[in-house]
């Protein structure tokens, strides 16, 4: 049976040619599609690890010039607890730049057993960080008091670093290192879970979490509150009244999580928008053509599928025997895409999971199957419905 | 001989109408797809509000500076270097310096909006040319004088005053200092980065007092307006040699690397002196384009020669009446550009349907798009071309028929 198909097939080479190129474009642009679509949703899935509904964000910039640590120290202390003494604050830490939602990114190395591992996220964060933002500890502790004066500097890594540098073992308590020559050690306290930092779509990536020192104040340019449900643009106001006459130096802007994760989310939603549609449209083309060019094969077949059915073919085996016919034709074209494909998780383009491709070539195979077997099924059923002796007579 | 063609062409495409149909489908939706994106780019580059001396003027946007371990940092530039570095050369005929917009918010009658504003220098408003729809630009002696005064776009003074006919005069609290408004322009969409604010103040009222950091990096781009564009070489000349002459910062750094550029480069300048943003922008764009080109052109090609086909008697006839190949081929071709010029004139109308409900959408603010004639000639070069290479091949096949066969056939 395939070997008959397959001398078909074989005859008409060159008309099937154009059609299986076609076919495998279509494969090839589904393929980015759905890579794209499946890395997303694997990021989707995973939890965000904060939460941020009722968190606002003051960016500051160079309040006070300085080069005493201790009158930095006082100024800003003080500035905490007119913050804190307003009753619509919950909890305020100040950090680095680089918060959730936000373009800044610091990246730096973090290494164990001679196994280094750049692009890291660094953070700066407080005692109050975890609490602000509401993040999950899974082991060991958050910084406290008693880190003061540890000889090696304690740090809080996410459960994606630990997956990384210890695997299954344990990690509180080892020494990490932050640097290539071993001079920039660190202990490890804690593990977090991840936080999606750049929004729902992205990674989360590794993070390194620092615990802030006396003269940290000088570097960090934000300040996380979290308010109590239900605080009003009114005790916004308030709230940017008290921060900018404190800081008369300072340009102040008050933002909220939620909205910075709704802006940051848009740029990673576009795009995919943007391909779902082009992807949408050439595969209706796609199946347009297909459903054409079979058509237009059957109705030039006539006198065969004549003949087959007057020496006993039933209808369904000849309509079958199309269906099989395009199917064929469709695995051809598969197997070629699918070795160009391949190459992608075995050459680790761009860095993502062979699981995220794989996934992806195996939803753009079903699909193009699917798409071949509805487009080949009407004009099959059409060459069923010939009668031997019109079409016999024709001839 | 043409109108002959057209009507054969027009027969054709009344015999199948679902054939036809696919034709147009693919062709005019591949047409569409490109020509937002050309009306995009074509937007984002070649719109030149508010800066229409563009082709006299060279963008001074990054710095890089590589230290001998091999890392690198760059970013935007101080005022201090514009100023002063920028400021000495010997071409520029004025050096226009503006700070990276950056947010605050201010606060009326409890309801918060959302200002992103911008320091700038008095010849920076003399190199660009907004449209001031009241009022006027600070000059040097406000600017010298450190005045607080403020240029707001008619978006923010909509949010701010609302519906009042004139504002000049009146005062713009942001940051908890009140600035006098001396002018309203139109606004500038935030992709233009290097031009977009909504207020524009000068930078001496900024609460940094920037001309005390003596670093070459900060927050500042930079324009450098020649006298006329036989300058330009000269000046970007005279800059990249007033670079390779900067004493270094520091002893961690031993390279440094800045370029002033014509607006394009510059706004795809991705900051690193080794990958270059034009190159990545033209490949994405590139391979889009070939990708969404592609396939409708292989579907073309299908249905083509399936068309073609169906009509070996017609060939077959005029084959043996004399008709040599080429002219064949000729017309074939011509049938199918017709085809595609029908398409293109559907993809089109389709576009302009597109982007009227992506204006509508206001997905960006400010950046509307629109057809011109550039982005129509593209449309129409693309229609030519799809037309061109979806018809060599069929055509080829088609004067390939043996005109014994092809009159058996039928």
């Amino acid at each position: 049976m395939f070997k008959h198909l397959f001398k078909l097939i074989w005859n008409k080479k060159k008309q099937n040619f154009l059609l299986m190129s076609e076919m495998l474009f279509s494969f090839l642009v589904l393929f980015a599609v759905f890579s794209l679509l499946v890395y997303y949703y694997n990021n989707y899935k995973k939890p965000i690890g904060i939460s941020y509904q009722n968190v606002w964000v003051v960016s500051y910039n160079n309040a006070l010039q300085t080069k005493n640590t201790d009158s930095l120290n006082t100024y800003y202390e003080t500035l905490r607890n007119n913050i804190k003494a307003m009753p619509e604050v919950k909890e305020i830490s100040f950090c680095s730049d680089n918060v959730p939602f936000s373009a800044n990114t610091w990246t730096g190395l973090a290494g164990y057993n001679n196994h280094n591992y750049s692009n890291v996220n660094m953070y700066n964060a407080e005692d109050s960080y975890l609490k602000t933002l509401n993040a999950q500890l899974l082991e060991g502790r958050w910084f406290n008091k008693s880190d003061v004066a540890t000889k090696i500097p304690p740090v809080v890594i996410n459960n994606e670093l630990r997956e990384k540098l210890f695997g299954k073992g344990e990690a509180i308590g080892k020494i990490i290192d932050e640097s290539d020559d071993g001079k920039n050690k660190k202990r490890v306290v804690g593990v977090i879970q991840a936080i999606k930092a750049k929004g729902d779509y992205a990674a989360a990536g590794d993070a390194v979490y620092h615990r802030t020192d006396t003269g940290s104040f000088r570097s960090l340019g934000k300040i996380m509150v979290q308010v109590v449900p239900g605080a009003n643009a009114a005790f916004e106001a308030r709230l940017y009244k008290t921060l900018a006459n404190y800081m008369k130096d300072s340009n102040v802007e008050i933002e909220h999580l939620v909205n910075k994760r709704k802006d940051i989310n848009y740029f990673t939603l576009v795009p995919m928008i943007v391909l779902s549609i082009v992807g949408c449209f050439l595969v209706i083309n796609v199946a347009l053509g297909l459903f054409g060019v079979l058509w237009y094969n059957i109705n030039k077949r006539r006198g065969e599928i004549g003949l087959r059915r007057a020496v006993g073919a039933t209808g369904s085996s000849v309509s079958n025997q199309l269906i099989m016919e395009s199917m064929i034709l469709a695995t051809f074209s598969l197997i070629i895409g699918s070795f160009f494909a391949v190459q992608f998780p075995l050459l680790n383009v761009f860095d993502l999971s062979a699981g995220i491709y794989l996934v992806a070539i195996l939803f753009s195979i079903i699909f193009i199957y699917l798409l071949v077997f509805l487009c080949s099924l009407y004009p099959g059923r059409q060459a069923a419905a010939i009668y031997p002796a019109v079409a016999l007579h024709e001839e | 001989m043409l109108k002959n063609y057209f009507k054969i062409a027009i027969a054709v495409l009344r015999r199948r109408k679902f054939f036809t149909f696919i034709s147009l489908f693919g062709i005019s939706f591949t047409l569409t797809i490109l020509l937002v994106l050309t009306a995009f780019i074509d937007k984002i580059a070649g719109d030149s509000y508010p800066d229409r001396k563009r082709d006299r003027s060279l963008y001074i946007s990054r710095m890089q500076e590589i230290n001998k371990t091999g890392g690198q940092s760059s970013g935007p530039l101080s005022y201090y270097f514009l100023s002063h570095y920028a400021g000495s050369l010997k071409t520029p005929v004025k050096v226009g310096i503006s700070s990276i917009f950056s947010g605050t918010n201010t606060y009326v009658n409890n309801k918060k909006i959302a200002v992103n504003y911008k320091y700038t220098n008095d010849a920076y408003w003399d190199i660009m040319e907004y449209d001031f729809i009241e009022g006027k630009a600070f000059n040097k002696q406000q600017v010298d004088n450190a005045d607080k005064v403020v240029i707001i776009s008619e978006d923010m003074k909509q949010q701010y005053f609302g519906d009042v006919p004139s504002v000049v005069g009146k005062y713009f609290e942001a940051d908890n200092v009140k600035y006098r408004v001396t002018g309203v322009v139109k606004n500038v969409p935030i992709t233009s980065y290097m031009t977009y604010g909504d207020i524009y103040l000068p930078y001496t009222v900024s609460k940094t007092d920037y001309r005390k950091d003596k670093g070459y990096r900060g927050g500042f781009f930079g324009v450098l307006l020649a006298n006329s564009k036989a300058d330009l070489p000269r000046m970007h000349d005279e800059y990249q040699s007033m670079v390779a002459r900067l004493p270094m910062e520091s002893k961690e750094f031993d390279k440094i690397f800045s370029h002033a550029d014509p607006y394009i480069v510059s706004y795809v300048d991705t900051g690193n002196e080794k990958s270059s943003g034009v190159m990545i922008v033209l490949t994405t764009i590139g391979i889009f384009a070939l990708l969404v080109m592609m396939l409708p052109t292989l579907n073309l090609v299908n249905i083509n020669i399936t068309r073609i086909m169906e009509r070996s008697s017609e060939i077959g006839v005029r084959k043996a009446f004399g008709a040599s190949s080429g002219t064949l081929v000729y017309q074939f071709i011509v049938e199918n550009i017709i085809l595609t010029l029908l398409g293109g004139f559907i993809g089109v109308i389709l576009s302009f349907v597109a982007i009227q409900v992506l204006n509508g959408m206001n997905l960006i603010p400010n950046l509307v798009l629109s057809i011109n004639f550039t982005v129509l000639a593209i449309g129409l070069l693309i229609c030519f071309l799809f037309g061109l290479i979806s018809g060599v091949y069929p055509a080829w096949r088609m004067s390939k028929l043996n005109v014994v066969t092809a009159l058996k056939a039928s």
